[in-house]
């Protein structure tokens, strides 16, 4: 405190006040330096400016009352100390004040010179610890991060040796085993796989809690990735005798979601609801529009389980909760699946909830955003407020040439994707976002406000400029096809907005069409069969 | 028909000792390196058809291989499947844009591997440049 180049930052609107607390100070430490403000914003340009070693603070002011006064003045410096200095002696507003972090609260008139100095002393020290102590709690939450991620990564090199070997054994390749030893090297490897999915859990987890957990969404049939998850459960649920059924609305929307990781979501909770439903039980997966909100798609996981208590319900996304009544809690994992469920939901923009009683089996439900067509058709199939006179889908398929996977495949077709952007007319034509097909080849659609007989200059723009595209020649091939969007059930009568979602409701129709036509691609698509209960990973 | 020629790059001994076991099975030729510098000395003796590598390597790690390989006029047509313990959130894309066909983080599938192994071995289209 005797150090020169103390700064002390009074803001007090009272002269009487301000001379007063001068005083004081000057009597007891010389050498301060003291700026006086009288009003809240000239105290929040100050601390702007620059940053004082403690503020005293007056809480009503011209321009501010109360707790308001200290809030504002925390949140533009919350670094600097902060001594309230009060005209009244409300205990409530105190301790609300230090619950803000403001380091002490005097009454004026009950303090003396030394009083004061002691306080300002104190509050420079508390803070400063304070600081420390933050710091300190997140470098060990960074360091902590850091050491789950290098753990993670260092146990799979032996994971991997372990797995390797096992696998060599059980395929025959070092001699002939006996059934028994096979079983048990089966065994083995049940074990490697759950311990390989841990790793993978413990590391999702871990970006969850750092905000480094990604979503790429992208525009795609959510009926297909649940048909997808249902046949990589069909054997797990067999293998238990468990009922998988499965119940898909007539017409599920394109939604706007990543298909690896609600996959992954789809997965965790089937693989739960199997573990936790006895012989005999079923499993249900559905996926339904609701009237409630016509904005989101539900996906519905349902057991005939056990059920969940009410307790646990409210626990069990938490990270690392653990079903207490669980029967075969020596494998229960690490209770990180459904917390890891829960922020992939959430970064979706969705909700994930569970509905059960005791005896009763459990449901869980969660929400995917239905993909708008008709928000992003709008600006283009009107024009002055009327609906355009005809469109065209302009269907662009890329399909690689070789068999051999590519590793800049996807960049061709990011590139193909910019191109098609510049051949259209931003005004009055819309390139669909990309739509889900993860596999290889690759469809873009364009709606264009033009008829067929038109369409054709611009098809032939397209092609140009995409064979143009450098790595195309010779990698792709390149199909374009155009159909009419048919706008006879559109009624002249309803309002352009509803005259804008048929539109957009009949080239979705359009589109699932084209994209559920592929029955060669979606056979590929699927994955083989996996081995024992082995995790499923990310397709590449 | 000849064999074809993997070339499995890895710093893990005892790996390397099983993917040989596992790729001889399925009628590969193979060599091996266990570090960065051994990767691109067997890669031009060796004339492999297809290179398996690592990420974590002693001696030029497998990035600094990639693009070793990329900038060599017979080399860069060689398929590379990365097969890391690395985590593919932070290096898959950038494995691929520096001229790998595939990623694999390990443990990897075996039947998967083989199977990318497959098919970037029955084309003989050259190398697309990225």
């Amino acid at each position: 405190m005797n150090d020169p180049t103390t700064r002390v930052l009074l803001i007090e609107d009272n002269p009487g006040d301000v001379d007063l607390v001068r005083l004081r100070l000057v009597e007891s430490l010389p050498n301060l330096e003291v700026d006086c403000v009288q009003r809240l914003s000239d105290a929040l340009a100050s601390l702007e400016r620059e940053t004082p070693t403690l503020v005293l603070l007056d809480l009503n002011l011209p321009d501010s009352r109360g707790a308001e006064t200290f809030r504002r003045v925390r949140e533009k410096a919350p670094q600097v100390p902060v001594v309230v200095l009060s005209g009244q002696a409300d205990e409530a507003l105190a301790l609300k004040a230090v619950h803000q972090g403001v380091q002490d609260y005097l009454i004026k008139g009950d303090f003396s010179g030394k009083r004061l100095e002691q306080a300002m002393r104190y509050a420079i020290e508390r803070q400063s610890l304070a600081r420390s102590l933050d710091m300190s709690r997140k470098q060990q939450l960074e360091f902590k991060n850091q050491f789950l991620s290098h753990v993670s990564h260092e146990l799979r090199t032996p994971l991997t040796c372990i797995h390797q070997y096992v696998t060599l054994l059980l395929d025959g390749l070092a001699g002939p085993l006996a059934p028994e030893q096979g079983d048990h090297l089966k065994t083995v490897l049940k074990s490697v796989n759950q311990l390989h999915a841990m790793i993978r859990d413990l590391l999702e987890a871990t970006r969850a809690e750092s905000g480094k957990l990604r979503v790429e969404p992208r525009c795609i049939s959510l009926a297909k990735l649940v048909e997808q998850a249902y046949a990589m459960m069909k054997p797990t649920a067999h293998a238990k005798q468990v009922g998988l059924e499965l119940g898909l609305d007539q017409r599920i929307p394109l939604v706007y979601a990543d298909p690896d990781r609600i996959l992954e979501v789809l997965i965790n909770l089937m693989d739960n609801a199997i573990k936790f439903t006895p012989a005999d039980g079923a499993v249900t997966i559905k996926a339904c529009m609701q009237q409630t909100d016509p904005n989101v798609v539900y996906v519905s996981v349902c057991d005939t389980g056990r059920g969940i208590g009410p307790e646990a319900k409210s626990l069990i996304f938490e990270r690392l909760y653990q079903d207490p009544d669980s029967v075969d809690n020596n494998r229960s994992g690490l209770g990180l699946g459904l917390f890891i469920c829960r922020e992939l939901i959430r970064l979706h923009q969705g909700t994930i909830t569970v509905a059960s009683e005791v005896g009763q089996g459990s449901t869980f439900t969660f929400t995917v955003p239905v993909y708008s067509l008709a928000k992003l058709l709008l600006p283009v199939v009107t024009y002055r407020g009327a609906l355009r006179q005809a469109f065209v889908l302009v269907e662009v398929e890329l399909k690689p040439v070789s068999r051999r996977p590519m590793g800049n495949w996807k960049e061709i077709c990011e590139t193909c994707l910019e191109t098609l952007r510049r051949c259209v007319y931003l005004d009055k034509d819309l390139v669909l976002p990309p739509m889900g097909s993860s596999g290889t080849s690759e469809t873009f659609f364009v709606v264009a406000s033009t008829d067929m007989q038109r369409s054709g200059i611009m098809t032939t723009r397209i092609r140009e400029q995409l064979q143009r595209v450098a790595n195309l020649e010779g990698a792709a091939s390149l199909t374009i096809t155009t159909c009419p969007v048919d706008l006879s059930p559109i009624s002249p009568q309803s309002s352009v907005e509803q005259q804008v979602e048929q539109v957009a409701d009949c080239v979705s129709g359009m589109v699932l069409q084209r994209l559920g036509s592929e029955p060669g691609e979606q056979a590929r698509q699927k994955p083989k069969q996996q081995r024992n209960n082995e995790v499923p990973r990310r397709r590449k | 028909m000849t064999k074809h020629k993997i070339l499995v790059v890895d710093d893990d001994a005892d790996l390397v000792r099983a993917l040989r076991l596992r790729l001889r099975a399925n009628d590969f030729d193979i060599a091996t390196a266990g570090d960065g510098y051994a990767a691109i000395a067997a890669a031009q003796k060796e004339h492999p058809d297809l290179i398996i590598l690592d990420l974590g390597l002693p001696a030029g790690d497998g990035f600094v291989v990639l693009e070793r390989l990329q900038n060599n006029d017979t080399l860069s047509a060689v398929p590379v499947i990365v097969l890391s313990a690395r985590d593919p959130q932070a290096n898959e894309a950038r494995a691929l844009k520096a001229g790998a066909a595939a990623y694999f983080q390990k443990p990897a599938d075996n039947d998967e591997l083989l199977n990318v192994i497959q098919t970037s071995l029955m084309e003989t289209v050259v190398k697309l440049p990225s």
